[in-house]
């Protein structure tokens, strides 16, 4: 009788020790990092501020719309990664050689813009969360700016993903302070996975708004490039794969946590917040010390994080559409163009901050417009190219992912265009 | 604006593409597409015009010696039916703006990789010849139509007027798909640049055109550039190759390298390379091989000059003379008793300036430095700085000496600390 359970015992021992399960688990964390890191860049200052908003103001209500939202991600980013380990070329490379130079011009005009955007709310974000720890934005900003500065130009890149990588386990200062908050599991269960759909414009933009936050037009330019920079090849697709849909769900689970913190504190208790400075704060005496003081944390290390990514993200997808001298290994004179770029991102970013009686809500709002604008256009160039076997051979599309995709990529546009229609209006 | 009388001499693709095409009533025949070319002519000519036709939007080819540059439109010369013919080039033909523009090509004469924003020809007569390629701001801005305003904000607010910035087509290698590589080998313009150059290029090139170029070179240029390339990226290179061009490769680096690169391969790969190998020289490497990389023994070569004391100065000129083509480091000789015990070393002037019948234990010194096999990379740096000495022999924990250490090979170590 003993001799059952201890050969059971034996066999899932052998497995483990078999040489062949260490090398694939191995090789997956050799070949991960791409899709993890450009998921959790995605849960930056913004992400963060509309989560936050979503759950104070309606509560549990906004939930579900999470997990559409991580099927849309896993369907794009999948077909990101995919060309950057097909084609060995970044997306603003393959744009260019596919679709010519003036759409090229043009779109990167607005990506710089739309991305200027974006760092402007992260270094914001990075200010507001230290002020929560009573430090002064003129303190914390310009060194925030000269640290990231530092990072990328002084460290080499494979160190700098490893702090990056290693930054992606503090966001689970958000998933700690939302067990903090004693939520009741069945609610939360029930509003997941019963979808509430309210036909009020505010709700509508809020949910809209959670999804372009999680879905945004630098992301494809990032996770194509550093895949293709880790130098994989088409026989490690099937890592990058899930280390896609392992970002994508965790960004989302993330997500998640924020929501449900807020709902059951802020949104239970009636407190009116407008960032997430201001919910970090109204957590004190909601949530406790801690839980105030860990979502403070957490939106530090995120703004951080996307601070640190978004310039070098852009720097380098401009200089490669254009053809531009664009290494780290370079000296300043060798590649004007990178650094020019990258330095001029970081100044105007943190320098926009600084500027007293800045209208920050008003460029957050110029900011998405333009990201929500860009988006639909990214997409459907993405998906022009995943279906050009002169470039993807035979990993294009297959008929169902074409059908899923495209539907995806529709439906996200029209709720860019709904966005777009219901801000400017 | 410019005068159309004179005759433009020189024109760009992007001027041409779209151009219609008019037979001489002025009826309008097609579009311009794209213009073929033959590649393999030093400055290749254009040889047809691909065109969507108007009548039936159907596309094909007009030969250029038919065609006449009028203002701003092309006249086709008595165009007749059987001037047109389908859209299949010869071998050696190639569509320019397909192949070319907006791609990326090596400049080998700035040894950098440049992205196409134009094409530049030069009209000769009936001939149009492709002459330049643009890779500049200016080049980019036309394309775009931003030429005037943006040059105009130039001028007035730093006073700085844009130039073309253009590399002649005799230093560009194209580089869009690996038939372009393989018919300019004839002309072999990657084979100008220095292997630490070519090295340099290939890092910075995708995955698919990074073996296309290393799959042109010829095998002693392919080692050369090999050995100063990145470690990751070498064994994806090798990777890529089957076994036996691999291992001609290989055996033309130096062992200290070959054996590196070997460590660093998947092990079904390196035995199979090791097999392919000539005999020697993979024993050797097999030596190497056993030490881990970061001790003195994972940097030492064991393709070194060593002679027996009673050995006269001579006799190791003719050895050296006869041997040096497969040694790491031939600046020094270490002379060694019957059981690999250092007694001393002689550099290459020692030997030089020595009468020819001395026996080399006369003129060597005697005051060697060595490291231990197990010495980390460090200490051994260290230790170059302090003696100022171009290779640091190793010996093992009875004193017989292994392998040299070469400078070089430390370099790459000590090399990133230096500048951080």
């Amino acid at each position: 009788m003993a001799d059952i359970p201890s050969s059971a015992v034996r066999g899932i021992w052998r497995k483990w020790s078999d040489r062949k399960t260490w090398r694939s688990f191995g090789l997956f964390f050799a070949l991960i990092g791409p899709g993890i890191i450009t998921s959790n860049v995605d849960n930056d200052a913004g992400g963060i501020t509309t989560y936050s908003l979503a759950g104070a103001e309606y509560g549990l209500g906004l939930l579900w719309t999470l997990i559409p939202v991580t099927v849309a991600l896993i369907v794009i980013q999948e077909m990101c990664a995919r060309m950057g380990v097909i084609s060995g070329k970044g997306l603003s490379d393959l744009i260019r050689e596919r679709f010519g130079l003036k759409i090229t011009f043009y779109l990167m005009i607005v990506l710089f813009l739309a991305n200027l955007g974006n760092a402007i709310s992260n270094f914001a974000g990075v200010a507001a969360s230290l002020e929560i720890f009573g430090i002064s934005r003129y303190l914390s900003v310009p060194f925030s700016a000269a640290f990231v500065w530092w990072l990328v130009v002084k460290g080499n890149y494979k160190s700098v993903e490893k702090v990056f990588l290693f930054a992606c386990v503090f966001y689970l200062s958000y998933v700690i302070s939302g067990f903090m908050g004693k939520p009741d599991w069945n609610a939360v269960g029930s509003s997941l996975l019963k979808p509430t759909l309210r036909m009020d414009a505010g709700f509508l933009t809020m949910a809209v708004g959670v999804i372009g936050t999680t879905i945004a037009p630098w992301m494809q330019f990032y996770l194509q490039s550093s895949v293709v920079d880790k130098g994989l090849k088409a026989r490690d697709y099937p890592y990058t794969r899930m280390d896609v849909i392992f970002g994508s769900i965790m960004v989302n689970g993330i997500a998640f946590f924020i929501i449900l913190l807020c709902a059951i504190t802020l949104f239970q208790n009636g407190v009116k917040i407008e960032s997430a400075k201001d919910a970090a704060l109204a957590l004190a005496p909601l949530a406790g010390e801690y839980a105030s003081g860990l979502f403070a944390f957490g939106l530090l290390n995120a703004s951080l994080f996307a601070a640190s990514i978004l310039p070098i993200s852009t720097a380098y997808t401009i200089c490669e559409a254009f053809g531009w001298e664009s290494s780290l290994n370079c000296k300043f004179m060798e590649a004007p163009q990178f650094y020019g770029l990258y330095s001029l991102m970081i100044f105007l970013s943190a320098g926009i901050i600084l500027l007293p009686d800045m209208p920050l809500i008003g460029i957050m709002f110029y900011s998405q417009v333009i990201n929500g604008a860009l988006l639909p256009v990214v997409l459907i160039f993405m998906l022009l190219l995943v279906n050009d076997r002169r470039i993807m051979g035979v990993y294009v599309n297959g008929l169902a992912m074409n059908i899923v995709s495209w539907l995806t990529v529709a439906v996200l546009t029209a709720l860019t265009i709904t966005m777009l229609v219901l801000m400017l209006i | 604006m410019a005068i159309h009388d004179e005759p433009q001499v020189f024109l760009f693709l992007s001027e041409i593409l779209g151009r219609r095409l008019v037979d001489p009533e002025g009826g309008v025949i097609g579009k311009v597409i794209d213009l073929a070319g033959n590649i393999g002519e030093v400055y290749p000519a254009v040889t047809d015009l691909l065109l969507r036709r108007e009548e039936d939007q159907r596309i094909v080819l007009f030969p250029w010696r038919k065609v006449e540059i009028a203002g701003a439109t092309l006249v086709a010369h008595t165009p007749r039916e059987e001037d047109f013919r389908e859209p299949v080039l010869d071998s050696g033909e190639l569509f320019l703006k397909d192949a070319l523009l907006d791609k990326q090509v090596v400049d080998t004469d700035g040894a950098k990789i440049r992205r196409v924003n134009d094409l530049q020809f030069l009209k000769a007569r009936r001939l149009l010849c492709l002459v330049h390629v643009d890779v500049g701001f200016h080049g980019l801005l036309r394309r775009v139509g931003l030429v005037r305003p943006v040059g105009f904000l130039l001028r007035t607010l730093f006073d700085y007027a844009m130039t073309d910035q253009l590399i002649s087509w005799k230093f560009v290698q194209p580089l869009s798909s690996p038939d372009l590589l393989r018919l300019t080998v004839a002309q072999n313009r990657l084979a100008h640049l220095h292997p630490a150059d070519l090295a340099d290029i290939i890092e910075d090139l995708d995955i698919h055109q990074r073996s296309a170029v290393f799959r042109s070179l010829d095998v002693e240029t392919a080692a050369e550039t090999l050995e100063e390339t990145d470690p990751k990226i070498q064994v994806s290179l090798i990777a890529d190759l089957d076994t036996a061009n691999a291992s001609d490769i290989i055996e033309e680096m130096s062992l200290s390298e070959a054996a590196d690169l070997l460590g660093d391969l998947p092990r079904e790969k390196a035995e199979g390379i090791l097999r392919e190998m000539e005999q020697e020289v993979a024993e050797d490497v097999k030596e190497l091989l056993a030490h881990p990389e970061e001790k003195a023994g994972g940097l030492m070569t064991s393709a070194f000059l060593r002679f027996s004391p009673d050995v006269t100065a001579a006799e190791a000129l003719e050895t050296i003379r006869r041997d040096a083509e497969d040694m790491d480091l031939i600046y020094y000789l270490y002379v060694l008793d019957g059981e690999d015990h250092l007694l001393g070393v002689l550099s290459l002037r020692d030997l030089l300036t020595a009468p020819p019948d001395a026996p080399l234990s006369e003129r060597m010194d005697q005051r060697v430095i060595s490291v231990n096999i197990e010495e980390k990379k460090d200490r051994i740096a260290e230790d170059f700085a302090k003696y100022g000495i171009m290779a640091m022999p190793v010996v093992d924990g009875d004193e017989r000496l292994k392998g040299v250490i070469l400078f070089r090979n430390l370099l790459e170590v000590v090399a990133p600390k230096l500048g951080r």
